[in-house]
């Protein structure tokens, strides 16, 4: 289960742990067992030196790769330029252009028809002190559709061809697993109700999260949240919302011995 | 029944609004058969300004969102998402490709048909991993940002203000991002206009209609200018239909107001629909 090329010197990854975008790439590096090292830091620091000069858009994951000096940021880039570089034996992707091509096209749509609105709809469900009903509504029903998609696009493959692309999983289907993870608590829903009339969607998922890989993933982020202190919504303990949080950034009132 | 038919009478016949563009100049070979379907919006003119930039011939059929014809039954046989752009093309080998997505279509096309690297860097370079880099940028971030400013600024059936500064102030910050990346040079990597320039076109000329001024980012306004001298970028931006992001600053409010009405219908319409599932 080793990929053929794996790179001498570890892969740096800048994340903040909370965050399900990190993961993302952690999920991948781990399916694919490369050497890689962590750059967890806090998420105060996201907009500061020296994160900032590897990500001007400060925000995580963000990759330095030693061994071709490359800096990357953005996790779908980074994820396929992982693959590019390191999957040769396309063990997560395909050679074929159609498959190739049908890859790189479900991961924009993870990109920017799953990730954005999941993100979203989890900030006015938790973090924004004010409830606004009208957004959450918009941003739940848009989640649902989302999910609907990816129903249509499973229902239309064979039984023993659950991926979205092709028949074997791919990079493409490991992008919408970090925030699937999330649906729960971002639709403040059940597990069962939150996959009603998308059986196929839900079935896919749980078949990845049971990978030696996220669960690997999943153990360093219990470990990296518990290090700096963190609830589980990515709040410091001790701070009771995050708008006390990002207030405390700001005033510099965040201090760690 | 009728669905079928439907479906039937739209993969047989052409869509009765279809046009062909550039199809004088030479044929791209090697069995090419590119149809766009599309809207004049920022997503949809990525691609016809990409299509024109390497002078492509191509098939056009414009969607209309007043008659919801995104989320029709033909229509989401290729693009289950219900949106445009999409894209279907025939490989060499006579195998027909389906792809949604802008950012992803781009990169399809530019894979294929930019053999010589006018408007990307080749795969597997340090440059071609960095387009890749703020093509995601784009797709993740500026649009869909831009995107939830336009909604709340100007579709939201009910006014909080809350939502609107959230955007606006977002977007704001994505612009200060390219900004400082343009304070290095003339486009987003390298010494060409790639596809990820392409990408984040259509949205910073839309700017105003999202509320959010260029006065604060010289460099970036002086990028929006410099790809519209480009003949491609002018002709694709006006596919499928007049592109009338910079008549937007010369409207009164009210002006924009009623512009705004045509799109809250569908917009909000779509969104019931969405709510009812
Ligand atoms: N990430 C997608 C976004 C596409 C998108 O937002 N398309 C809009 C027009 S700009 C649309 O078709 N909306 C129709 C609808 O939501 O019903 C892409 O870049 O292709
Ligand atoms: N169903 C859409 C309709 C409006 C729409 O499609 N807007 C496009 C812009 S034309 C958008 O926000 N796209 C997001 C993106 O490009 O990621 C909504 O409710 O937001």
């Amino acid at each position: 289960m080793t990929a053929t090329l794996n790179p001498p010197k570890p892969i740096r990854v800048w994340l903040t742990p909370p965050g399900p975008n990190g993961w993302k790439t952690i999920f991948l590096l781990e399916e694919l067992s490369l050497n890689y090292v962590f750059k967890s830091f806090r998420f105060d620091d996201v907009k500061k030196p020296p994160f900032i000069d590897i990500n001007p858009n400060g925000r995580i994951p963000a990759i330095e790769d030693p061994n071709t000096g490359l800096t990357l940021w953005e996790s779908g880039a980074i994820n396929q330029y992982l693959i590019e570089q390191y999957d040769t034996e396309k063990r997560l992707t395909f050679d074929d252009v159609i498959n190739r091509n049908l890859c790189n096209q479900f991961l924009q749509f993870q990109m920017s028809g799953q990730g954005p609105y999941y993100g979203q709809c989890g900030w006015f469900q938790h973090l924004h002190a004010e409830k606004i009903q009208s957004a959450i509504d918009r941003y739940s029903n848009e989640i649902k559709r989302v999910l609907g998609v990816l129903e249509i696009v499973l229902s239309k493959k064979g039984e023993h061809e659950q991926w979205l692309v092709g028949d074997k999983m791919t990079y493409a289907d490991m992008a919408f697993v970090p925030w699937n993870s999330r649906l729960s608590e971002v639709l403040m829903q059940l597990w069962d109700e939150v996959f009603e009339g998308t059986p196929r969607v839900r079935a896919w998922h749980e078949k990845m999260v049971e990978l030696p890989s996220w669960k690997r993933a999943m153990e360093h982020r219990a470990r990296l949240m518990d290090e700096q202190g963190l609830q589980w919504n990515g709040v410091p303990k001790g701070i009771e919302t995050f708008t006390e949080y990002e207030e405390k950034i700001e005033k510099g009132e965040m201090k760690y011995d | 029944m009728q669905r079928i038919s439907q479906l039937a009478s739209h993969l047989t016949k052409t869509h009765p609004k279809t046009f062909l563009r550039n199809f004088t100049s030479k044929m791209a070979s090697n069995n090419s058969n590119i149809h766009l379907y599309t809207v004049g919006t920022p997503n949809g003119i990525k691609v016809s300004i990409l299509l024109e930039e390497l002078g492509l011939p191509y098939k056009v059929t414009p969607i209309s969102f007043s008659k919801n014809e995104q989320k029709e039954p033909w229509f989401l046989e290729i693009n289950p998402n219900g949106r445009i752009p999409a894209l279907t093309d025939t490989l060499p080998d006579g195998t027909p490709i389906n792809l949604f997505e802008s950012g992803s279509i781009m990169q399809y096309l530019v894979d294929r048909y930019d053999t010589e690297h006018k408007v990307s860097y080749p795969r597997g370079s340090k440059e071609g991993y960095e387009v890749n880099n703020w093509l995601h940028w784009q797709m993740g971030g500026l649009g869909p940002m831009q995107g939830q400013a336009n909604h709340f600024f100007r579709y939201a059936p009910e006014k909080i203000q809350y939502g609107i500064d959230r955007y606006q102030n977002e977007t704001r910050r994505l612009y200060s991002v390219m900004e400082r990346q343009l304070e290095k040079g003339d486009y987003l990597v390298g010494d060409r206009a790639t596809i990820a320039d392409f990408a984040c076109w259509g949205w910073v000329a839309a700017h105003h209609w999202a509320g959010v001024s260029l006065d604060e980012f010289p460099k970036l306004e002086a990028w929006l200018h410099r790809l519209l001298e480009r003949p491609g970028v002018e002709k694709g931006r006006h596919v499928p239909s007049p592109h009338t992001a910079f008549d937007m600053k010369n409207k009164s409010e009210e002006e924009l107001e009623k512009e705004a009405e045509k799109s809250k219908a569908w917009v909000q319409a779509g969104m019931k629909a969405d709510a009812k599932k």
